[in-house]
């Protein structure tokens, strides 16, 4: 795609990873139900047009911060295959979390048959 | 920084405290969901996240309206093109979807702010694009379209359904990535100049308008 710079790569990921711990989302309005819904229809548009999405999840978190048991049934109504899960872990070393993550990421993409056909 | 609606309540306990919220535009998040041949950047918009998060802000990232009504392979488009009773009620619909979250964090004291995406025929703060002969089909380069002070469709529907709720306007701004020549510098003087200014950091603490 002449002069386009997207990454074509693209992860799910939680409020808790985004956000500071101590700025974590306080008691505030479930106004998941239709959101849910606008996201599976996005990741369901992506997945199949040739993006590689993966989700990011945090060991602990309520739901793991993804909210997976409501999203994974919607995504399978619209079907598309679950996308690879990574759970990163507080706890453990920083730096081998970090080399851990980073060997997920670089390990998956889209097959490269399918990234002929979308990504020009 | 930003409306509060709490009328200056005590600050509570550290988890209890106001907070400075980002309500960012889907898409300063994730350039993946740009129109076809309209991504700046592999990912997010790495400025605007900088700027924002030296400043203490909470990022919340808004949903896209253009991407879940017409997909990721959609061409690109003027305000009048979407100016359509169908796109407006899917982005009400959003608008209802997201207004109860924006709600909870004005009403707990937080300070919001509004970022979107200036040239923008749906989430354009300060500007939009226009051409309202624009229809059949596509002819770039040679297409061409004006810039117009106004909101975009999304931002004009997240508004309205704000208002309707008697909540106050929330400063904002527009990066401005889809003005035809993007300048990464100037936008980004421009978005600090917001965040800086004296109207976007007092806000309406005090006096904005309260619902019952």
């Amino acid at each position: 795609m002449n002069g386009d710079a997207r990454g074509w790569r693209m992860a799910l990921v939680p409020d808790a990873l985004i956000n500071p711990p101590e700025q974590a989302r306080a008691a505030l309005p479930d106004v998941l139900g239709v959101l849910e819904a606008v996201i599976a229809d996005q990741v369901a548009e992506y997945a199949h047009h040739g993006y590689a999405v993966v989700a990011v999840g945090v060991r602990g978190e309520p739901g793991e911060g993804l909210h997976w048991r409501r999203l994974a049934p919607l995504l399978r109504h619209r079907g598309v295959a679950l996308p690879p899960r990574y759970l990163v872990r507080p706890q453990v070393d920083a730096v081998a979390e970090a080399q851990r993550f980073a060997a997920f990421l670089a390990g998956y993409d889209l097959p490269a048959e399918e990234q002929r056909r979308w990504r020009v | 920084m930003g409306r509060r609606i709490d009328r200056g309540r005590k600050r509570g306990t550290e988890q209890n405290a106001p907070r400075k919220v980002a309500l960012v535009a889907n898409c300063l998040l994730n350039q993946n969901a740009k129109v076809c041949q309209g991504a700046h950047y592999p990912g997010l918009v790495s400025p605007v996240v900088e700027v924002l998060r030296k400043r203490g802000y909470v990022l919340q990232q808004l949903p896209c309206p253009e991407l879940a009504f017409a997909g990721v392979r959609r061409w690109w488009a003027v305000y009048e093109q979407y100016d359509t009773p169908a796109y407006r009620t899917h982005c009400r619909r959003l608008a209802q979807a997201i207004a109860p979250l924006i709600e909870g964090y004005l009403r707990r004291g937080d300070e919001v702010i509004l970022i979107g995406l200036d040239g923008s025929p749906s989430t354009g703060v300060r500007f939009t694009s226009s051409k309202p002969d624009w229809g059949g089909r596509p002819n770039r380069p040679e297409d061409d379209w004006e810039i117009q002070p106004r909101r975009g469709i999304w931002i004009e529907e997240l508004e309205a359904e704000l208002a309707r709720r008697g909540l106050p306007a929330l400063p904002a701004t527009g990066w401005a990535l889809d003005m035809g020549r993007f300048d990464e510098a100037g936008a980004r003087r421009d978005l600090e100049q917001f965040l800086d200014s004296p109207e976007t950091t007092e806000g309406s603490r005090d006096d904005g308008p309260v619902a019952p």
